[in-house]
Protein backbone atom coordinates (compact mmCIF):
# COMPACT_ATOMS: atom_id res chain seq x y z
CA UNK A 1 0.00 0.00 0.00
CA UNK A 2 2.91 2.34 0.76
CA UNK A 3 4.10 1.72 -2.72
CA UNK A 4 0.79 2.88 -4.19
CA UNK A 5 0.47 5.88 -1.87
CA UNK A 6 4.02 6.95 -2.66
CA UNK A 7 3.17 6.62 -6.35
CA UNK A 8 0.15 8.93 -6.01
CA UNK A 9 2.18 11.47 -3.99
CA UNK A 10 4.87 11.52 -6.66
CA UNK A 11 2.27 11.82 -9.40
CA UNK A 12 0.57 14.81 -7.80
CA UNK A 13 3.90 16.50 -7.15
CA UNK A 14 4.90 16.10 -10.79
CA UNK A 15 1.56 17.35 -12.00
CA UNK A 16 1.61 20.50 -9.87
CA UNK A 17 5.28 21.25 -10.52
CA UNK A 18 4.62 21.37 -14.28
CA UNK A 19 7.61 19.15 -14.96
CA UNK A 20 9.03 20.00 -18.40
CA UNK A 21 9.30 16.40 -19.54
CA UNK A 22 5.80 15.52 -18.40
CA UNK A 23 4.38 18.67 -20.02
CA UNK A 24 6.19 17.90 -23.27
CA UNK A 25 4.87 14.35 -23.39
CA UNK A 26 1.34 15.52 -22.64
CA UNK A 27 1.41 18.23 -25.30
CA UNK A 28 2.79 15.85 -27.93
CA UNK A 29 0.09 13.32 -27.08
CA UNK A 30 -2.57 16.02 -27.34
CA UNK A 31 -1.21 17.21 -30.69
CA UNK A 32 -1.06 13.70 -32.14
CA UNK A 33 -4.46 12.77 -30.70
CA UNK A 34 -6.28 15.86 -31.98
CA UNK A 35 -4.68 15.72 -35.43
CA UNK A 36 -5.34 12.00 -35.87
CA UNK A 37 -8.93 12.38 -34.63
CA UNK A 38 -9.50 15.31 -36.97
CA UNK A 39 -8.24 13.40 -40.02
CA UNK A 40 -9.88 10.09 -39.08
CA UNK A 41 -13.27 11.69 -38.37
CA UNK A 42 -12.96 14.05 -41.33
CA UNK A 43 -12.66 11.02 -43.59
CA UNK A 44 -14.56 8.42 -41.59
CA UNK A 45 -17.77 10.32 -40.80
CA UNK A 46 -18.56 11.11 -44.47
CA UNK A 47 -17.80 7.48 -45.34
CA UNK A 48 -20.15 6.41 -42.54
CA UNK A 49 -22.83 8.73 -43.95
CA UNK A 50 -22.40 7.17 -47.35
CA UNK A 51 -22.55 3.63 -45.97
CA UNK A 52 -25.73 4.49 -44.09
CA UNK A 53 -27.58 6.39 -46.78
CA UNK A 54 -26.40 5.30 -50.23
CA UNK A 55 -27.43 2.08 -51.90
CA UNK A 56 -24.49 0.88 -53.96
CA UNK A 57 -23.00 -2.40 -55.04
CA UNK A 58 -20.74 -3.81 -52.29
CA UNK A 59 -22.23 -1.66 -49.53
CA UNK A 60 -22.86 -4.61 -47.25
CA UNK A 61 -19.31 -5.90 -47.81
CA UNK A 62 -17.91 -2.42 -47.10
CA UNK A 63 -19.86 -2.27 -43.83
CA UNK A 64 -18.52 -5.69 -42.87
CA UNK A 65 -14.94 -4.60 -43.62
CA UNK A 66 -15.32 -1.42 -41.57
CA UNK A 67 -16.88 -3.28 -38.66
CA UNK A 68 -14.17 -5.93 -38.77
CA UNK A 69 -11.49 -3.24 -38.80
CA UNK A 70 -12.82 -2.02 -35.45
CA UNK A 71 -11.15 -5.00 -33.85
CA UNK A 72 -7.87 -4.65 -35.72
CA UNK A 73 -4.98 -5.11 -33.21
CA UNK A 74 -3.07 -1.85 -32.86
CA UNK A 75 0.28 -3.59 -32.91
CA UNK A 76 -0.55 -5.24 -36.24
CA UNK A 77 -1.48 -1.87 -37.73
CA UNK A 78 1.83 -0.56 -36.41
CA UNK A 79 3.67 -3.50 -37.93
CA UNK A 80 2.10 -3.05 -41.37
CA UNK A 81 2.75 0.68 -41.26
CA UNK A 82 6.33 -0.03 -40.21
CA UNK A 83 6.70 -2.11 -43.37
CA UNK A 84 5.40 0.74 -45.51
CA UNK A 85 7.44 3.47 -43.85
CA UNK A 86 10.72 1.59 -43.42
CA UNK A 87 13.56 2.56 -45.73
CA UNK A 88 12.81 -0.34 -48.11
CA UNK A 89 9.03 0.16 -47.96
CA UNK A 90 6.93 1.92 -50.59
CA UNK A 91 6.61 5.05 -48.40
CA UNK A 92 10.21 4.97 -47.16
CA UNK A 93 11.01 8.13 -49.12
CA UNK A 94 8.90 10.14 -46.71
CA UNK A 95 11.37 9.34 -43.91
CA UNK A 96 8.52 9.37 -41.42
CA UNK A 97 9.52 6.24 -39.48
CA UNK A 98 10.19 7.10 -35.83
CA UNK A 99 8.55 10.52 -36.18
CA UNK A 100 5.36 11.85 -34.62
CA UNK A 101 3.86 11.99 -38.13
CA UNK A 102 4.15 8.20 -38.34
CA UNK A 103 2.23 7.89 -35.08
CA UNK A 104 -0.49 10.16 -36.52
CA UNK A 105 -0.78 7.98 -39.63
CA UNK A 106 -1.04 4.84 -37.49
CA UNK A 107 -3.66 6.43 -35.29
CA UNK A 108 -5.66 7.59 -38.32
CA UNK A 109 -5.64 4.03 -39.65
CA UNK A 110 -6.93 2.81 -36.29
CA UNK A 111 -9.54 5.52 -35.76
CA UNK A 112 -10.90 5.67 -39.31
CA UNK A 113 -12.96 2.45 -39.07
CA UNK A 114 -14.24 3.57 -35.67
CA UNK A 115 -15.42 6.87 -37.13
CA UNK A 116 -16.94 5.24 -40.21
CA UNK A 117 -18.70 2.37 -38.43
CA UNK A 118 -20.06 4.44 -35.56
CA UNK A 119 -21.10 7.30 -37.87
CA UNK A 120 -22.97 4.80 -40.06
CA UNK A 121 -24.75 3.47 -36.99
CA UNK A 122 -25.50 7.02 -35.79
CA UNK A 123 -27.00 8.05 -39.13
CA UNK A 124 -28.97 4.83 -39.43
CA UNK A 125 -30.43 5.66 -36.04
CA UNK A 126 -31.94 8.92 -37.31
CA UNK A 127 -35.63 8.75 -38.19
CA UNK A 128 -35.72 8.24 -41.99
CA UNK A 129 -38.53 10.79 -42.21
CA UNK A 130 -36.01 13.53 -41.33
CA UNK A 131 -34.07 12.85 -44.50
CA UNK A 132 -37.21 12.55 -46.63
CA UNK A 133 -38.63 15.77 -45.15
CA UNK A 134 -35.44 17.71 -45.89
CA UNK A 135 -35.47 16.38 -49.45
CA UNK A 136 -39.13 17.13 -50.07
CA UNK A 137 -38.60 20.68 -48.83
CA UNK A 138 -36.03 21.06 -51.59
CA UNK A 139 -32.74 20.49 -49.73
CA UNK A 140 -29.86 19.29 -51.87
CA UNK A 141 -27.43 16.54 -50.92
CA UNK A 142 -25.27 18.57 -48.53
CA UNK A 143 -28.09 20.38 -46.79
CA UNK A 144 -29.90 17.06 -46.32
CA UNK A 145 -26.75 15.49 -44.86
CA UNK A 146 -26.28 18.47 -42.53
CA UNK A 147 -29.90 18.21 -41.37
CA UNK A 148 -29.48 14.50 -40.62
CA UNK A 149 -26.17 15.22 -38.85
CA UNK A 150 -27.88 17.79 -36.61
CA UNK A 151 -30.40 15.18 -35.57
CA UNK A 152 -27.61 12.70 -34.85
CA UNK A 153 -25.37 15.23 -33.13
CA UNK A 154 -25.11 13.36 -29.82
CA UNK A 155 -24.22 10.10 -31.50
CA UNK A 156 -21.75 11.85 -33.80
CA UNK A 157 -20.12 13.60 -30.83
CA UNK A 158 -19.78 10.17 -29.26
CA UNK A 159 -18.04 9.03 -32.47
CA UNK A 160 -15.45 11.81 -32.09
CA UNK A 161 -14.84 11.18 -28.39
CA UNK A 162 -14.57 7.43 -28.98
CA UNK A 163 -12.08 7.99 -31.80
CA UNK A 164 -10.04 10.41 -29.66
CA UNK A 165 -10.14 8.05 -26.70
CA UNK A 166 -8.93 5.18 -28.86
CA UNK A 167 -6.15 7.27 -30.40
CA UNK A 168 -4.68 8.62 -27.14
CA UNK A 169 -4.97 5.26 -25.38
CA UNK A 170 -3.37 3.05 -28.03
CA UNK A 171 0.22 1.96 -27.54
CA UNK A 172 0.98 -0.79 -30.06
CA UNK A 173 1.19 1.35 -33.17
CA UNK A 174 2.77 4.36 -31.41
CA UNK A 175 5.53 2.17 -29.99
CA UNK A 176 6.21 0.35 -33.28
CA UNK A 177 6.32 3.30 -35.68
CA UNK A 178 7.22 6.04 -33.18
CA UNK A 179 9.96 4.25 -31.34
CA UNK A 180 9.30 6.01 -28.01
CA UNK A 181 12.13 8.48 -28.57
CA UNK A 182 12.51 10.92 -25.68
CA UNK A 183 11.48 14.44 -26.60
CA UNK A 184 10.39 13.39 -30.10
CA UNK A 185 7.93 10.50 -30.23
CA UNK A 186 7.35 9.68 -26.58
CA UNK A 187 3.60 9.80 -25.94
CA UNK A 188 1.73 9.31 -22.68
CA UNK A 189 1.03 5.61 -23.29
CA UNK A 190 4.53 4.70 -24.46
CA UNK A 191 6.01 6.66 -21.58
CA UNK A 192 3.76 4.93 -19.05
CA UNK A 193 4.91 1.55 -20.38
CA UNK A 194 8.57 2.61 -20.27
CA UNK A 195 8.54 4.15 -16.77
CA UNK A 196 6.57 1.24 -15.34
CA UNK A 197 9.13 -1.21 -16.71
CA UNK A 198 11.88 0.99 -15.24
CA UNK A 199 10.18 0.90 -11.83
CA UNK A 200 9.32 4.63 -11.77
CA UNK A 201 5.75 3.99 -10.71
CA UNK A 202 5.08 7.58 -9.60
CA UNK A 203 6.02 9.08 -12.96
CA UNK A 204 4.03 6.41 -14.80
CA UNK A 205 1.03 7.12 -12.59
CA UNK A 206 1.34 10.88 -13.13
CA UNK A 207 1.30 10.35 -16.88
CA UNK A 208 -1.66 7.99 -16.55
CA UNK A 209 -3.58 10.63 -14.61
CA UNK A 210 -2.82 13.20 -17.30
CA UNK A 211 -4.13 10.77 -19.92
CA UNK A 212 -7.40 10.53 -18.01
CA UNK A 213 -7.50 14.31 -17.63
CA UNK A 214 -7.02 14.79 -21.38
CA UNK A 215 -9.87 12.44 -22.18
CA UNK A 216 -12.06 14.28 -19.67
CA UNK A 217 -11.18 17.70 -21.12
CA UNK A 218 -11.94 16.65 -24.69
CA UNK A 219 -15.29 15.20 -23.61
CA UNK A 220 -16.21 18.39 -21.77
CA UNK A 221 -15.13 20.53 -24.73
CA UNK A 222 -17.31 18.48 -27.09
CA UNK A 223 -20.29 18.76 -24.80
CA UNK A 224 -19.87 22.52 -24.67
CA UNK A 225 -19.64 22.62 -28.48
CA UNK A 226 -22.87 20.66 -28.75
CA UNK A 227 -24.59 23.47 -26.93
CA UNK A 228 -27.45 23.05 -24.54
CA UNK A 229 -28.55 19.80 -26.08
CA UNK A 230 -29.84 17.89 -23.12
CA UNK A 231 -33.01 15.86 -22.91
CA UNK A 232 -36.00 17.96 -23.78
CA UNK A 233 -34.12 20.36 -26.01
CA UNK A 234 -35.13 18.82 -29.29
CA UNK B 1 -48.88 18.22 -64.73
CA UNK B 2 -47.39 15.60 -62.40
CA UNK B 3 -47.95 12.03 -63.51
CA UNK B 4 -46.94 8.43 -63.07
CA UNK B 5 -46.75 6.42 -66.27
CA UNK B 6 -46.51 2.63 -66.42
CA UNK B 7 -45.35 2.40 -62.84
CA UNK B 8 -44.70 -0.89 -61.12
CA UNK B 9 -43.04 -0.54 -57.74
CA UNK B 10 -41.66 -3.40 -55.67
CA UNK B 11 -40.39 -3.79 -52.13
CA UNK B 12 -38.13 -6.83 -52.19
CA UNK B 13 -40.01 -8.91 -54.76
CA UNK B 14 -43.52 -7.88 -53.68
CA UNK B 15 -45.40 -5.55 -56.01
CA UNK B 16 -46.82 -2.71 -53.91
CA UNK B 17 -47.96 -0.46 -56.72
CA UNK B 18 -49.04 -1.22 -60.27
CA UNK B 19 -50.45 1.83 -62.03
CA UNK B 20 -50.80 2.40 -65.76
CA UNK B 21 -51.33 6.16 -65.48
CA UNK B 22 -52.02 8.56 -62.63
CA UNK B 23 -52.21 12.28 -63.23
CA UNK B 24 -52.35 15.34 -61.03
CA UNK B 25 -53.28 18.18 -63.41
CA UNK B 26 -52.17 21.76 -62.57
CA UNK B 27 -54.44 23.42 -60.03
CA UNK B 28 -56.47 20.26 -59.45
CA UNK B 29 -57.66 18.69 -56.22
CA UNK B 30 -57.20 14.95 -56.35
CA UNK B 31 -58.03 12.59 -53.49
CA UNK B 32 -56.83 9.02 -53.28
CA UNK B 33 -58.88 6.86 -50.99
CA UNK B 34 -58.33 3.30 -49.96
CA UNK B 35 -57.84 1.08 -46.97
CA UNK B 36 -54.60 0.97 -44.98
CA UNK B 37 -51.89 -0.85 -46.91
CA UNK B 38 -53.46 -0.13 -50.29
CA UNK B 39 -50.35 1.76 -51.48
CA UNK B 40 -51.46 5.37 -50.92
CA UNK B 41 -48.29 6.45 -49.09
CA UNK B 42 -46.03 4.70 -51.60
CA UNK B 43 -47.87 6.43 -54.44
CA UNK B 44 -47.31 9.81 -52.78
CA UNK B 45 -43.61 9.10 -52.16
CA UNK B 46 -43.15 8.28 -55.84
CA UNK B 47 -44.98 11.46 -56.86
CA UNK B 48 -42.78 13.40 -54.41
CA UNK B 49 -39.66 11.97 -56.13
CA UNK B 50 -38.48 10.52 -52.83
CA UNK B 51 -38.40 7.00 -54.28
CA UNK B 52 -37.74 5.90 -57.82
CA UNK B 53 -40.27 3.47 -59.26
CA UNK B 54 -38.87 0.01 -59.94
CA UNK B 55 -40.39 0.31 -63.41
CA UNK B 56 -42.02 3.22 -65.18
CA UNK B 57 -41.66 6.99 -65.09
CA UNK B 58 -42.56 10.03 -63.09
CA UNK B 59 -43.19 13.00 -65.35
CA UNK B 60 -43.44 16.66 -64.51
CA UNK B 61 -44.89 18.81 -67.29
CA UNK B 62 -44.24 15.97 -69.71
CA UNK B 63 -40.55 15.56 -68.89
CA UNK B 64 -39.27 12.46 -67.13
CA UNK B 65 -37.84 13.45 -63.74
CA UNK B 66 -35.68 11.72 -61.18
CA UNK B 67 -35.03 12.64 -57.57
CA UNK B 68 -33.24 15.90 -58.11
CA UNK B 69 -33.64 18.79 -55.70
CA UNK B 70 -34.62 21.08 -58.61
CA UNK B 71 -37.73 19.05 -59.46
CA UNK B 72 -38.39 18.36 -55.78
CA UNK B 73 -38.69 22.08 -55.16
CA UNK B 74 -41.92 22.06 -57.17
CA UNK B 75 -43.49 19.09 -55.36
CA UNK B 76 -43.73 18.85 -51.58
CA UNK B 77 -45.02 15.98 -49.48
CA UNK B 78 -46.42 16.08 -45.95
CA UNK B 79 -46.23 12.58 -44.55
CA UNK B 80 -48.95 10.91 -42.52
CA UNK B 81 -46.95 11.21 -39.31
CA UNK B 82 -44.74 14.17 -40.12
CA UNK B 83 -41.60 15.00 -38.16
CA UNK B 84 -40.27 18.40 -37.29
CA UNK B 85 -36.59 19.23 -37.34
CA UNK B 86 -34.69 20.14 -34.21
CA UNK B 87 -35.43 23.74 -33.29
CA UNK B 88 -38.48 25.94 -33.04
CA UNK B 89 -41.54 25.92 -35.25
CA UNK B 90 -40.31 29.17 -36.82
CA UNK B 91 -36.99 27.53 -37.66
CA UNK B 92 -38.88 24.63 -39.23
CA UNK B 93 -40.91 26.99 -41.40
CA UNK B 94 -37.70 28.77 -42.35
CA UNK B 95 -36.02 25.58 -43.63
CA UNK B 96 -37.50 25.35 -47.12
CA UNK B 97 -37.23 29.12 -47.63
CA UNK B 98 -33.52 29.12 -46.72
CA UNK B 99 -32.94 26.20 -49.08
CA UNK B 100 -34.46 28.32 -51.85
CA UNK B 101 -32.35 31.33 -50.95
CA UNK B 102 -35.32 33.50 -49.99
CA UNK B 103 -34.23 36.94 -48.78
CA UNK B 104 -34.07 37.28 -45.01
CA UNK B 105 -36.49 40.19 -45.09
CA UNK B 106 -39.07 38.08 -46.92
CA UNK B 107 -38.65 34.96 -44.78
CA UNK B 108 -40.35 36.31 -41.66
CA UNK B 109 -43.16 37.87 -43.69
CA UNK B 110 -43.88 34.53 -45.40
CA UNK B 111 -43.68 32.61 -42.11
CA UNK B 112 -46.04 34.99 -40.28
CA UNK B 113 -48.46 34.90 -43.19
CA UNK B 114 -48.65 31.09 -43.48
CA UNK B 115 -48.70 30.64 -39.70
CA UNK B 116 -51.67 33.02 -39.50
CA UNK B 117 -53.56 31.11 -42.18
CA UNK B 118 -53.06 27.78 -40.41
CA UNK B 119 -53.68 29.13 -36.92
CA UNK B 120 -50.24 28.30 -35.58
CA UNK B 121 -48.93 31.80 -34.82
CA UNK B 122 -48.92 31.06 -31.09
CA UNK B 123 -46.75 27.99 -31.71
CA UNK B 124 -43.95 29.71 -33.63
CA UNK B 125 -41.50 29.79 -30.74
CA UNK B 126 -42.25 26.32 -29.44
CA UNK B 127 -40.07 23.27 -29.97
CA UNK B 128 -41.27 19.96 -31.32
CA UNK B 129 -41.56 18.23 -27.97
CA UNK B 130 -43.92 20.99 -26.81
CA UNK B 131 -46.48 20.23 -29.55
CA UNK B 132 -49.34 17.73 -29.79
CA UNK B 133 -49.56 15.36 -32.78
CA UNK B 134 -52.29 17.51 -34.32
CA UNK B 135 -50.16 20.66 -33.94
CA UNK B 136 -47.17 18.91 -35.51
CA UNK B 137 -49.37 18.00 -38.46
CA UNK B 138 -50.52 21.61 -38.93
CA UNK B 139 -46.95 22.91 -38.63
CA UNK B 140 -45.83 20.38 -41.23
CA UNK B 141 -48.53 21.56 -43.65
CA UNK B 142 -47.56 25.18 -42.98
CA UNK B 143 -43.90 24.31 -43.59
CA UNK B 144 -44.86 22.79 -46.94
CA UNK B 145 -47.13 25.69 -47.94
CA UNK B 146 -44.45 28.24 -47.03
CA UNK B 147 -42.31 27.14 -49.98
CA UNK B 148 -45.23 27.58 -52.40
CA UNK B 149 -44.91 24.31 -54.33
CA UNK B 150 -46.77 23.70 -57.60
CA UNK B 151 -48.01 20.38 -56.21
CA UNK B 152 -48.74 19.68 -52.55
CA UNK B 153 -49.02 16.03 -51.57
CA UNK B 154 -50.76 15.29 -48.28
CA UNK B 155 -50.86 11.87 -46.65
CA UNK B 156 -53.81 11.65 -44.24
CA UNK B 157 -53.36 15.31 -43.22
CA UNK B 158 -56.11 15.26 -40.61
CA UNK B 159 -55.41 11.88 -39.03
CA UNK B 160 -54.28 13.51 -35.77
CA UNK B 161 -56.47 16.61 -35.97
CA UNK B 162 -59.72 17.32 -34.19
CA UNK B 163 -62.70 18.55 -36.20
CA UNK B 164 -61.92 22.26 -35.75
CA UNK B 165 -58.26 21.80 -36.71
CA UNK B 166 -59.26 19.76 -39.76
CA UNK B 167 -61.64 22.51 -40.86
CA UNK B 168 -58.94 25.14 -40.41
CA UNK B 169 -56.61 23.04 -42.51
CA UNK B 170 -59.08 22.50 -45.35
CA UNK B 171 -60.03 26.19 -45.29
CA UNK B 172 -56.35 27.16 -45.55
CA UNK B 173 -55.88 24.75 -48.45
CA UNK B 174 -58.93 26.15 -50.24
CA UNK B 175 -57.65 29.72 -49.73
CA UNK B 176 -54.25 28.74 -51.06
CA UNK B 177 -55.81 27.21 -54.17
CA UNK B 178 -57.93 30.31 -54.69
CA UNK B 179 -54.84 32.50 -54.34
CA UNK B 180 -52.57 30.70 -56.80
CA UNK B 181 -52.54 27.66 -59.11
CA UNK B 182 -51.77 24.92 -56.60
CA UNK B 183 -52.49 21.26 -57.28
CA UNK B 184 -53.22 19.16 -54.22
CA UNK B 185 -53.16 15.39 -54.11
CA UNK B 186 -54.41 14.00 -50.83
CA UNK B 187 -54.49 10.44 -49.56
CA UNK B 188 -57.20 9.65 -47.07
CA UNK B 189 -59.30 6.84 -45.81
CA UNK B 190 -62.08 9.32 -44.98
CA UNK B 191 -64.34 9.61 -47.98
CA UNK B 192 -66.23 12.54 -46.51
CA UNK B 193 -63.10 14.65 -46.39
CA UNK B 194 -62.13 13.60 -49.88
CA UNK B 195 -65.50 14.49 -51.39
CA UNK B 196 -65.71 17.75 -49.47
CA UNK B 197 -62.96 19.44 -51.37
CA UNK B 198 -61.51 17.19 -54.11
CA UNK B 199 -62.50 17.57 -57.77
CA UNK B 200 -61.54 14.01 -58.46
CA UNK B 201 -61.69 11.05 -56.05
CA UNK B 202 -59.84 7.87 -56.99
CA UNK B 203 -59.85 4.56 -55.21
CA UNK B 204 -56.70 2.56 -54.62
CA UNK B 205 -56.83 -1.07 -53.60
CA UNK B 206 -53.96 -3.56 -53.35
CA UNK B 207 -51.67 -1.11 -55.17
CA UNK B 208 -54.00 -0.70 -58.14
CA UNK B 209 -56.40 2.04 -59.09
CA UNK B 210 -59.77 0.42 -58.54
CA UNK B 211 -62.14 0.46 -61.50
CA UNK B 212 -65.02 1.51 -59.25
CA UNK B 213 -66.03 4.47 -57.11
CA UNK B 214 -64.27 4.54 -53.75
CA UNK B 215 -67.33 3.87 -51.60
CA UNK B 216 -68.19 0.40 -50.37
CA UNK B 217 -64.73 -1.07 -50.90
CA UNK B 218 -63.84 -3.93 -48.61
CA UNK B 219 -60.81 -6.14 -48.26
CA UNK B 220 -62.10 -9.69 -47.83
CA UNK B 221 -61.00 -13.30 -47.70
CA UNK B 222 -62.95 -15.36 -50.23
CA UNK B 223 -63.66 -18.91 -49.08
CA UNK B 224 -62.68 -21.83 -51.35
CA UNK B 225 -65.31 -23.59 -53.47
CA UNK B 226 -68.64 -22.23 -54.65
CA UNK B 227 -72.05 -22.50 -53.04
CA UNK B 228 -75.52 -22.77 -54.54
CA UNK B 229 -75.90 -21.34 -58.04
CA UNK B 230 -72.30 -20.07 -58.08
CA UNK B 231 -72.92 -17.83 -55.09
CA UNK B 232 -70.35 -17.20 -52.39
CA UNK B 233 -71.19 -15.77 -49.02
CA UNK B 234 -68.39 -13.48 -47.94
CA UNK B 235 -67.95 -12.06 -44.45
CA UNK B 236 -67.75 -8.26 -44.49
CA UNK B 237 -67.66 -6.87 -40.98
CA UNK B 238 -70.61 -8.44 -39.20
CA UNK B 239 -72.66 -9.18 -42.33
CA UNK B 240 -72.46 -11.82 -45.06
CA UNK B 241 -72.53 -10.52 -48.61
CA UNK B 242 -73.64 -12.81 -51.45
CA UNK B 243 -71.41 -12.45 -54.51
CA UNK B 244 -71.02 -14.32 -57.78
CA UNK B 245 -67.37 -15.18 -58.13
CA UNK B 246 -65.17 -18.22 -58.52
CA UNK B 247 -62.13 -16.51 -56.98
CA UNK B 248 -60.69 -17.58 -53.64
CA UNK B 249 -58.33 -16.00 -51.12
CA UNK B 250 -57.66 -12.29 -50.46
CA UNK B 251 -59.66 -9.93 -52.68
CA UNK B 252 -61.32 -6.54 -52.85
CA UNK B 253 -65.10 -6.50 -52.87
CA UNK B 254 -66.91 -3.44 -54.23
CA UNK B 255 -70.53 -2.40 -54.48
CA UNK B 256 -71.31 0.68 -56.51
CA UNK B 257 -73.50 3.13 -54.53
CA UNK B 258 -75.76 3.47 -57.57
CA UNK B 259 -76.46 -0.29 -57.55
CA UNK B 260 -78.03 -0.20 -54.07
CA UNK B 261 -81.82 0.06 -53.73
CA UNK B 262 -82.92 2.10 -50.73
CA UNK B 263 -86.23 1.49 -48.95
CA UNK B 264 -87.81 1.77 -45.53
CA UNK B 265 -88.98 -1.88 -45.47
CA UNK B 266 -87.45 -5.04 -46.99
CA UNK B 267 -88.60 -5.40 -50.60
CA UNK B 268 -89.80 -8.59 -52.28
CA UNK B 269 -87.21 -8.69 -55.05
CA UNK B 270 -84.49 -10.71 -56.71
CA UNK B 271 -81.80 -9.04 -54.61
CA UNK B 272 -79.77 -11.61 -52.67
CA UNK B 273 -78.39 -8.97 -50.34
CA UNK B 274 -80.89 -7.22 -48.09
CA UNK B 275 -79.61 -5.41 -45.00
CA UNK B 276 -81.51 -3.37 -42.47
CA UNK B 277 -79.83 -0.61 -40.46
CA UNK B 278 -79.84 3.06 -39.50
CA UNK B 279 -78.96 6.12 -41.55
CA UNK B 280 -75.70 7.59 -40.29
CA UNK B 281 -75.26 10.47 -42.74
CA UNK B 282 -76.96 12.27 -45.59
CA UNK B 283 -74.43 14.13 -47.77
CA UNK B 284 -75.44 16.53 -50.52
CA UNK B 285 -72.41 16.49 -52.77
CA UNK B 286 -74.01 17.41 -56.08
CA UNK B 287 -77.25 19.23 -56.73
CA UNK B 288 -80.19 16.84 -56.63
CA UNK B 289 -78.13 13.87 -55.47
CA UNK B 290 -77.73 12.56 -51.92
CA UNK B 291 -75.20 10.05 -50.60
CA UNK B 292 -76.95 8.00 -47.93
CA UNK B 293 -74.56 6.33 -45.51
CA UNK B 294 -76.02 3.64 -43.29
CA UNK B 295 -74.74 1.30 -40.65
CA UNK B 296 -76.05 -2.12 -41.65
CA UNK B 297 -73.36 -4.06 -39.82
CA UNK B 298 -70.74 -2.25 -41.88
CA UNK B 299 -71.04 1.22 -43.32
CA UNK B 300 -72.50 1.18 -46.83
CA UNK B 301 -73.19 4.19 -49.03
CA UNK B 302 -76.00 4.47 -51.56
CA UNK B 303 -76.67 7.29 -54.00
CA UNK B 304 -80.27 8.40 -54.52
CA UNK B 305 -82.06 11.58 -55.54
CA UNK B 306 -83.18 14.28 -53.14
CA UNK B 307 -86.78 13.50 -54.10
CA UNK B 308 -86.29 9.86 -53.07
CA UNK B 309 -84.85 10.93 -49.72
CA UNK B 310 -87.86 13.14 -49.15
CA UNK B 311 -90.38 10.49 -50.26
CA UNK B 312 -88.80 7.83 -48.05
CA UNK B 313 -88.52 10.24 -45.13
CA UNK B 314 -84.89 9.36 -44.54
CA UNK B 315 -83.26 11.14 -41.62
CA UNK B 316 -80.00 10.48 -39.74
CA UNK B 317 -80.69 7.81 -37.14
CA UNK B 318 -83.83 6.64 -38.92
CA UNK B 319 -84.40 3.10 -40.23
CA UNK B 320 -83.37 2.12 -43.75
CA UNK B 321 -82.99 -1.03 -45.84
CA UNK B 322 -80.28 -1.46 -48.46
CA UNK B 323 -80.74 -4.13 -51.16
CA UNK B 324 -78.48 -5.15 -54.02
CA UNK B 325 -78.08 -8.12 -56.32
CA UNK B 326 -75.25 -10.61 -55.95
CA UNK B 327 -74.22 -9.77 -59.50
CA UNK B 328 -73.79 -6.11 -58.47
CA UNK B 329 -70.96 -7.14 -56.15
CA UNK B 330 -67.64 -6.73 -57.96
CA UNK B 331 -64.70 -8.81 -56.88
CA UNK B 332 -61.13 -8.10 -58.00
Amino acid sequence: MDFLAEGFRRALALLFSADAEVTGIALLTLKIGLLATLVACGLGIPVGFMLATKAFWGRRAALTVVNTALAFPTVVVGLLLYGFLSRRGPLGGLEWLYTWQAIVVGDVLLAFPIAAALAAAAVQGVDPRIRRTAQTLGAGRWRTAWTVAREARFALAAVITTAFGHVVAEIGSAMTVGGNIRGQTRTLTTAVALYTSQGDFGLALALGLILLLLALLVNVALQVLQGRGGVGHA
Amino acid sequence: MLELVGVVHRYESRIVLDIERFQVPPGSGVAIVGPNGSGKSTLLRLLALLERPTQGEVRLDGAVVTGTSGARRRVTLVEQRPVLFRGTVRENLRFGLEVRGTKRTDVNRVIDNVAGRLGITSLLNRRRHELSDGEVQRVAVARALAVEPDVLLLDEPTSSADRAAAQTLYRALAEERARRPLAICLASHQLEDAYRWADDVRALAEGKLAPVTPENLFRVELPPGTGDAGLKHVCVGSIEVAATTDKTGPAILAVSPTDIFVSREPLASSARNVFSGRVTRLSHRRPGVVHVAADVGVELVAVITEDAVRDLGLVPGGPVVFSFKASAVRVF
